[in-house]
Formats: C-alpha cells, sequence, structure tokens
C-alpha cells in the first residue's frame, strides 16, 4: 500500500509545476535531485528520423483535463506501443495525431503535432491530405456494409483516384482494373487475401470478427498513408485472430510508421519498439525503448504499473 | 411400512398425470369457450339457436360452469396437496387487481340494478366485493389465491346463464334519455369473452403448476391471445369487406380477346383481354357498368405526388438536423413542432389548403392543391422517421470514412444514407398509409363530385404542354378537380337514397368502392415493403 501511495502523493505537487513550466523535461535531465520528486521520463533517443512530434499537447473535454503537457517524438518505420490504464488519455493522444478529435464538439485541444515539421494544428491544414496520411483502425471492426471490394475501393473512390462509376463504365474509362489490383495488394498486405479471394463480392459483415478487423487494417492501406494509428485493434478477438494481427503489425512496421494503443502489456512487449505509459490523469510518464520500459523502468509508477501493484 | 410407500408411489404417480390433465383440459375449456364467444359476438353462432342440440346460451353457462368448477377444484386440490405443484406464498398484487376489477363491476351492478339499491350503494357494494376478491386472491397461498375468486368468477357468470337469469332476449333498458339498452346477443358473449380470458389464465398458471412457471405460462397465454386476436381482427375485417365488395367488383367481368379497352401507354397500344367495368369506367348515362376509375387514378395520383413532395424535403431536413445541426435550442424547436405537425388533425390540413392553396393554384379544386395539402401531411412522419433511422447508423461507419479522409458530405452520401434507406422507407410507407386513406383534406381541397365520368380522369403525363410564356410548361392535368376513393367512398355512403338510379346496386358499388380502396392502400404497402426488403438485403448480402 504505502509503496503504491507515496509516488502519486509526491507527484501531485509536480503535476502543477509541469502544467506551469514548458522546459521541465530539461530540467529533469540536467538536475539529478529533482527526477526523484517529478517521476517523469519522457526522453528517448532514437537512431532514425522523427516521423511525428509533439510537444506540450493539452486536451480538454469540457471541464475534464483529459491530457497533460505530452511532448514526445515517434520514430519513423517502427512500431510506438501506448500503454496504460482505462481513462489515462491514451486513445485521445492517439486520436490528436489525426484529429479525429476535431469531430467530438466539446474537445479543446493546445500544443502542437508536426507531421514531418509541419504543423497538424494550424489553420489552413487540408484535413483530407492528414488523414490519408495519417490513416486509423479503431477498437471494434467497423467494415461499411458493402462487399469486400467496396470497402476497400471506398476511399480512393471518394478522392477521385479511381473511377469505377457509370459514367466512366460508359466512357470506357472505368478503372476497374486498377480497383482490382489496388484490392489485391491491400488485401495482401493485411494478410487477407487468402481467406477471401473468391468471396471479393460478399458483404463484409459476413466476415469473422478478425477477419473483419484485417480488413479494417486493407482499408486504411488502401488511401496509401504513412502512418497508421491503432486503437486497440485486438482487443475484441480472439488469441488466434489477435496473433494474426500482430504479425501483420510487426510487417506493416517495414514500410509504415505504427502507433498503436493497447491495454495488454504483453502484447505491447511483443511488437513494439518503444513504449510510452501513460498513467491516470493524462500524463505520459514514461516513454523509451520497449525491453527498457518494461525491464528496468525508471519510474517507481510505472514500475508499479507494470508489475501490476497499480492500475 | 411397505404398505404406506406403495400407496404414496401410487398416489403421486397417479396424481401427476392427473393434474396434468385436469389443468389441460381447463386449458382446452377455456380455448374453446373463446372461440365459440368471438363466434357469438360476429353472429357467426346464434345465440338463439342451437348448437350441438343445446340452446347456445345454456351451452355457454355449462361450460363456463364447469370450467370454472375445475379450475377451483384444482386450486383446493393443490391446497390440500394433491399433484405435484410449487405454488408461491401469494398470487401477488397485479393478480388481486385483475381479480378484483370484474368482482367490483358484478358487485356494483348486481346492488344498483338487481337489488335497486341505487347508485351509491352499487358503489359501495362494488368496492366491498371488489376488496373482497382482492383479499381473497392476495392474501391465500398461490394455488387457491389465483383460481378461487377466478373459478368463482366463472362459476357465477355460468349459472347466470345457465338458470336464464340472463337468456338469450334479455334486455337492460339503460333508460336514459339516448334510448340505450344492453342486449343479451352483446353481453353474452362479450362478457363469456372476458370470463374466459380470466379462466385461461387461471387454468394456465395451474397447468405451470403455479410459482414462476405457472406465472411464465399464464402471462404466455394472456400474451399468444392478445397476438392472436389481432391477426383475428386483422383477418376478419378484410375477409368482411372482400366477401361484401366482390361482386360489385366483377359486375359485368368479360375475359376473352377484344373484350377489354384499349390502353395506350407511350405511344403503345394494348388491348386487354380482359374487360373489369368497375375498375375501368367512370359514370355515365350509358354505361352498362358504372365503376371509379377516375378515384383509383386520382389516388395513384395523389400518393405520388404527395411522396414525391415530402420525401425530399424530409429526408433533406433530418439530415441537416442529425449531421449538420448542433444540438441545442433550434433543434429542440423544429423537434416539437414536426411532432406537432405530424398530430394535427387532417381536417386542419385540409381547410389550410382550402383557404391558402386553393386561391394560388387557379381558384378551383385540383390535383394539385390535393398533393401539395397531403405532402405536408407526410412531411413530419418523414422526417421523424428519417430522423430516428440516421440516428441508429452507427457512429463507427462515421469514424471510418472520416479517418480515410473522406468528406462529410461523401460520408453521408455513401455510408449514412444507404444504412439509413430502409428505416426513411418503413416512415414513407407509414406516412402513405396514413395519406392514402385521408378524406377530409381531399373533401376540401380535390374532389368534383359523388359520380365522376370517365372523362375526368386525370392524365398527368399526357397532360404536360410546352407554352409560349414563362415557366414554359404547364400542366392542366394538375389543375382539373378529380376523385379519390376515399372521397368517393365517402360520398357514395352520404348520397343516400339517389345513389341508386345512377349505379344499380348501390351498396354493391359501395363495397365494391371500399374494397378496391383497400387494395389500393395494401399495394402501397406492398410495394413499400418491397423496396425496404430490397435495401436491407442490399446492405446485409451484397
Amino acid at each position: 500500500m504505502s509503496e503504491n501511495t507515496n509516488p502519486r502523493t509526491e507527484t501531485e505537487p509536480q503535476t502543477e509545476t509541469t502544467t506551469t513550466g514548458t522546459d521541465q523535461p530539461l530540467t529533469t535531465t540536467a538536475g539529478e535531485s529533482v527526477e526523484q520528486t517529478r517521476d517523469e521520463w519522457t526522453e528517448y533517443e532514437f537512431a532514425g528520423e522523427a516521423k511525428m512530434t509533439v510537444e506540450d499537447l493539452n486536451v480538454h473535454y469540457g471541464d475534464d483535463h483529459a491530457l497533460k503537457d505530452v511532448s514526445m517524438e515517434i520514430p519513423e518505420r517502427s512500431v510506438t506501443a501506448l500503454i496504460g490504464p482505462s481513462g489515462c488519455g491514451k486513445s485521445t493522444y492517439l486520436r490528436c495525431l489525426n484529429r479525429m478529435n476535431d469531430r467530438v464538439s466539446s474537445a479543446r485541444i493546445d500544443g502542437s503535432v508536426k507531421l514531418d515539421d509541419q504543423e497538424v494544428y494550424q489553420d489552413g491544414v487540408n484535413l483530407v491530405e492528414l488523414r490519408k496520411r495519417v490513416g486509423m483502425v479503431f477498437q471494434s471492426p467497423n467494415p461499411f456494409p458493402k462487399s469486400i471490394r467496396e470497402n476497400i475501393a471506398y476511399g480512393p473512390k471518394k478522392h477521385g483516384d479511381l473511377d469505377t462509376g457509370l459514367l466512366a463504365r460508359l466512357l470506357n474509362r472505368s478503372d476497374a482494373e486498377e480497383r482490382d489490383e489496388l484490392v489485391e495488394r491491400c488485401l495482401r498486405d493485411a494478410a487477407l487475401w487468402d481467406e477471401v479471394s473468391d468471396r471479393l463480392d460478399d458483404n463484409a459483415l459476413g466476415l469473422s470478427g478478425g477477419q473483419q478487423q484485417r480488413l479494417c487494417i486493407a482499408r486504411a492501406l488502401s488511401v496509401d498513408p504513412e502512418i497508421i494509428l491503432m486503437d486497440e485493434p485486438a482487443s475484441a478477438l480472439d488469441p488466434i485472430a489477435t496473433a494474426k494481427i500482430e504479425d501483420l503489425i510487426d510487417d506493416l512496421s517495414e514500410r509504415y510508421t505504427v502507433v498503436i494503443v493497447t491495454h495488454n502489456m504483453q502484447q505491447a512487449a511483443r511488437i513494439s519498439d518503444q513504449t510510452a505509459v501513460f498513467l491516470t490523469g493524462g500524463e505520459l510518464v514514461e516513454y523509451g525503448e520497449t525491453d527498457q520500459v518494461f525491464e528496468n523502468p525508471r519510474s517507481e509508477r510505472v514500475e508499479d504499473y507494470i508489475t501490476g501493484k497499480f492500475g | 411400512m411397505a404398505g404406506v410407500s406403495q400407496t404414496d408411489t401410487r398416489l403421486v404417480e397417479s396424481e401427476t398425470t392427473g393434474t396434468d390433465a385436469v389443468a389441460a383440459v381447463a386449458v382446452g375449456l377455456s380455448t374453446v369457450l373463446f372461440v365459440l364467444a368471438v363466434a357469438a359476438l360476429f353472429d357467426r353462432a346464434s345465440l338463439t339457436g342451437s348448437l350441438f342440440g343445446v340452446q347456445t346460451v345454456t351451452l355457454l353457462g355449462g361450460l363456463l360452469t364447469a370450467l370454472g368448477v375445475t379450475v377451483i377444484a384444482f386450486g383446493v386440490g393443490s391446497r390440500l396437496g394433491y399433484g405435484e405443484t410449487n405454488p408461491d406464498p401469494s398470487a401477488g398484487l397485479i393478480a388481486g387487481f385483475g381479480a378484483a376489477v370484474p368482482w367490483v363491476v358484478i358487485g356494483g351492478i348486481v346492488a344498483s340494478r338487481t337489488l335497486g339499491l341505487g347508485p351509491g350503494v352499487g358503489v359501495v357494494a362494488g368496492v366491498a366485493t371488489g376488496a373482497v376478491a382482492f383479499a381473497a386472491t392476495v392474501l391465500p397461498r398461490e394455488d387457491l389465491g389465483s383460481t378461487v375468486p377466478l373459478g368463482a368468477l366463472l362459476g357465477v357468470t355460468g349459472v347466470v346463464f345457465l338458470t336464464g337469469a340472463i337468456g338469450p332476449t334479455w334486455l337492460w333498458e339503460l333508460g336514459w334519455a339516448q334510448q340505450a339498452a344492453i342486449t343479451a346477443e352483446f353481453l353474452i358473449p362479450v362478457s363469456t369473452l372476458f370470463t374466459t380470458l380470466y379462466g385461461g389464465w387461471a387454468s394456465a398458471k395451474a397447468y405451470g403448476g403455479f410459482g414462476a412457471r405457472g406465472r411464465h405460462m399464464g402471462a404466455y397465454v394472456l400474451v399468444y391471445l392478445n397476438a392472436l386476436s389481432i391477426v383475428a381482427f386483422l383477418f376478419i375485417l378484410v375477409a368482411f369487406v372482400v366477401v361484401q365488395g366482390i361482386p360489385g367488383l366483377l359486375n359485368g367481368t368479360e375475359f376473352g380477346l377484344g373484350t377489354g379497352p384499349t390502353m395506350t401507354v407511350f405511344g403503345v397500344s394494348v388491348a386487354l383481354p380482359v374487360s373489369v367495368p368497375f375498375l375501368m369506367n367512370g359514370v355515365a348515362l350509358f354505361n352498362d357498368f358504372q365503376g371509379v376509375l377516375p378515384a383509383i387514378v386520382g389516388t395513384v395520383w395523389l400518393v405520388a405526388g404527395a411522396v414525391v413532395l415530402a420525401v425530399p424535403l424530409g429526408v433533406g431536413a433530418a439530415l441537416f438536423l442529425t449531421e449538420y445541426a448542433e444540438r441545442g435550442r433550434f433543434t429542440q424547436v423544429v423537434e416539437v413542432a414536426t411532432n406537432g405537425l405530424w398530430s394535427t388533425p387532417s381536417i386542419v390540413f385540409g381547410l389550410f389548403g382550402f383557404a391558402f392553396l386553393i386561391p394560388r393554384f387557379g381558384n378551383g379544386k385540383s390535383l394539385l392543391s390535393g398533393m401539395i395539402t397531403l405532402g405536408f401531411m407526410l412531411l413530419p412522419l418523414v422526417v421523424i422517421t428519417s430522423r430516428e433511422a440516421m440516428l441508429s447508423v452507427p457512429d463507427e461507419y462515421r469514424d471510418a470514412s472520416a479517418a480515410l479522409g473522406v468528406s462529410k458530405w461523401q460520408t453521408i452520401r455513401s455510408v449514412v444514407l444507404p444504412a439509413a434507406l430502409p428505416g426513411v422507407v418503413t416512415g414513407v410507407i407509414l406516412g402513405v398509409g396514413r395519406i392514402a386513406g385521408e378524406t377530409a383534406p381531399i373533401l376540401l381541397t380535390m374532389a368534383g363530385g359523388t359520380f365522376v365520368p370517365g372523362s375526368q380522369t386525370v392524365d398527368v403525363i399526357g397532360g404536360f404542354q410546352f407554352t409560349a410564356s414563362p415557366p414554359f410548361v404547364a400542366n392542366p392535368a394538375l389543375l382539373e378537380a378529380t376523385s379519390a376513393l376515399p372521397y368517393q367512398l365517402y360520398a357514395l355512403i352520404t348520397a343516400g337514397v339517389g345513389a341508386s338510379s345512377n349505379v344499380g346496386n348501390a351498396d354493391e358499388f359501395r363495397w365494391a368502392t371500399a374494397l378496391v380502396l383497400l387494395v389500393v392502400v395494401l399495394s402501397f404497402y406492398a410495394i413499400g415493403i418491397a423496396t425496404r426488403y430490397y435495401f436491407r438485403r442490399r446492405l446485409r448480402h451484397t
């Protein structure tokens, strides 16, 4: 009990210092004495380029302060796992990266999110382009009530990249071949092609949950994104389907930057290159290489959380 | 020792099957009585006549008494420990109130009328009898409580019929200024029906051995009977109209080549091989057989016009309210307004059309005014149901589409609307069902006369003309007064004896009109249901 309560009570005042001072992380790295009380370890050195850079991100839902001063850099072509107890703001954080939180009318977002050094939160950002580059897969599989083929072709069609409409067919300009190539490529990338290649015109709702989720991943790939955000993609699936999704994520990370929220710490440990731990109150407490975070966490609270003492 | 155990076993065995059989007999008796009562109510079994060699009233009374005795015997037997039942300590408050209601009525009427003690004493006596029945239901163990008061009710009713205290010719003059009277022909079937429902309830409970299972059986019987009676009433209604309407409808029907009229659709002429004058003629002096063709065509165009007007407007409004408008005061006001509009009486819509539309469209009753009036009537239901349908489209679809970078309008068009379409179509079906049978607005905005000549059949497609002045397209057919079936029926019913001189057998003509109206409305339903089925299929099994 005392192990649990002590770090929490210690950090209580620090939350306020964090909100007031903007260059706290610097102080943390500089002053060794401060870090015992601060208990926030978000500096992470990685080799490659940063794909997304988040600085001082704050999100309020009405009076609720859901995310507090989160800063982190997401490296390119890797898997970044976001873990933490329920209600810690990890999904909120994820939805800020492609501005899906704009759709929640009560949400107020301050701070900076940069995609390849371009600010995402500024006037004149083309949301269509942003979301094409930053795709998303949701917690529960949500294919459209359309055929498998149409589910995949939906995005490109709506962006005008594929035209298989009646007029195009009449003018002999139909992109049906390109569409079928795209459908096959996306389904292969999502490791679903072998299972559904003979029934592309069946309704997607007839697939199993795991197949539906892989279809949703294939659909996200169809608009050729650079980053794929996944919000607990395997939480509604059985162990076998989960294993397939995990293998798939591993494959995807060779070409895409994957950011995945998960409740399952073993999953995070298995699939991710780096892990960010959010704890209750919307704070990012520790961010670092996955092995280090799980085996040798710098934060006491994170250690408690990972070993199951808290959260 | 051995002997005792042997008798025990025998007792248990025989009684187990015995109780089941007794309860099953009671349920069967209730069913028979229910059917007999319904038959008597619809004059299919004469009360003065006899059934199976027994006078009908006596038969009903005997069966009711038998059912009552069986129910009580079962309850008492169960209380005394015969049979395998599993009763609760009490039948419960709901059963208590259920049993009290008929006893209040009986106690009140007997005290005030039969004993002549006046209404004041009647109320007191009614409440007292009800209280006794309530107590008798709630206080004893369930097997007694749920059988004895209801069994007594059945028994009393049965004995009253059996002894002839209320015979087939019984009449209760209420003696009011309205000259109202309750006849045995009404009272006997209705009271049989009600008491039988109670008897069926009690015997179903008994069949389930009381307790939770018994209540389940009782509720099942009541609910099942409810559903069954709805289907039965619909069937009786349709069958009645069909039987009455068929002779008038088929009057003068001929089959064979060359008998039918020649139809011209888009320049192609087809000679129909069948002639049904009632559907193909108007009313004219030299017609062999008269018909209601103008009204049929008028109804179809009327509904088509109203749908064309209301559906785009309604769906558009619903779209705005669900997808674009922020939830707030404005949407609330619109919601209240649409609900209010839906409950506005149709005659008020009619009056609005009469006072507002008619002066603006040629100053005479016209098809167009009728279409617009009915369109306004249809509008609120389309808005309400489309809204519900769109709200029930899961947000996950919208999220998924937005996450692909698809714009809001494209999302609505390709995801929300297709998913909402079955619901929207349901709304339109319900609305069309209402407006297609509407009489009052047509009376005020569109209808011509009681007997409509065939020449007044509107030809909306052929009526379009190009004109030299703006708006360059005119359609005089839309501005003509024409008839519609509900109004035609109303006019025929109120035409009185004069009708016969025009159409031969006026009664047949009326019933045939009613039948055609029914068929037309049901066909709109059928079209709507087929459309909904199509969209649902497309959504689920592409």
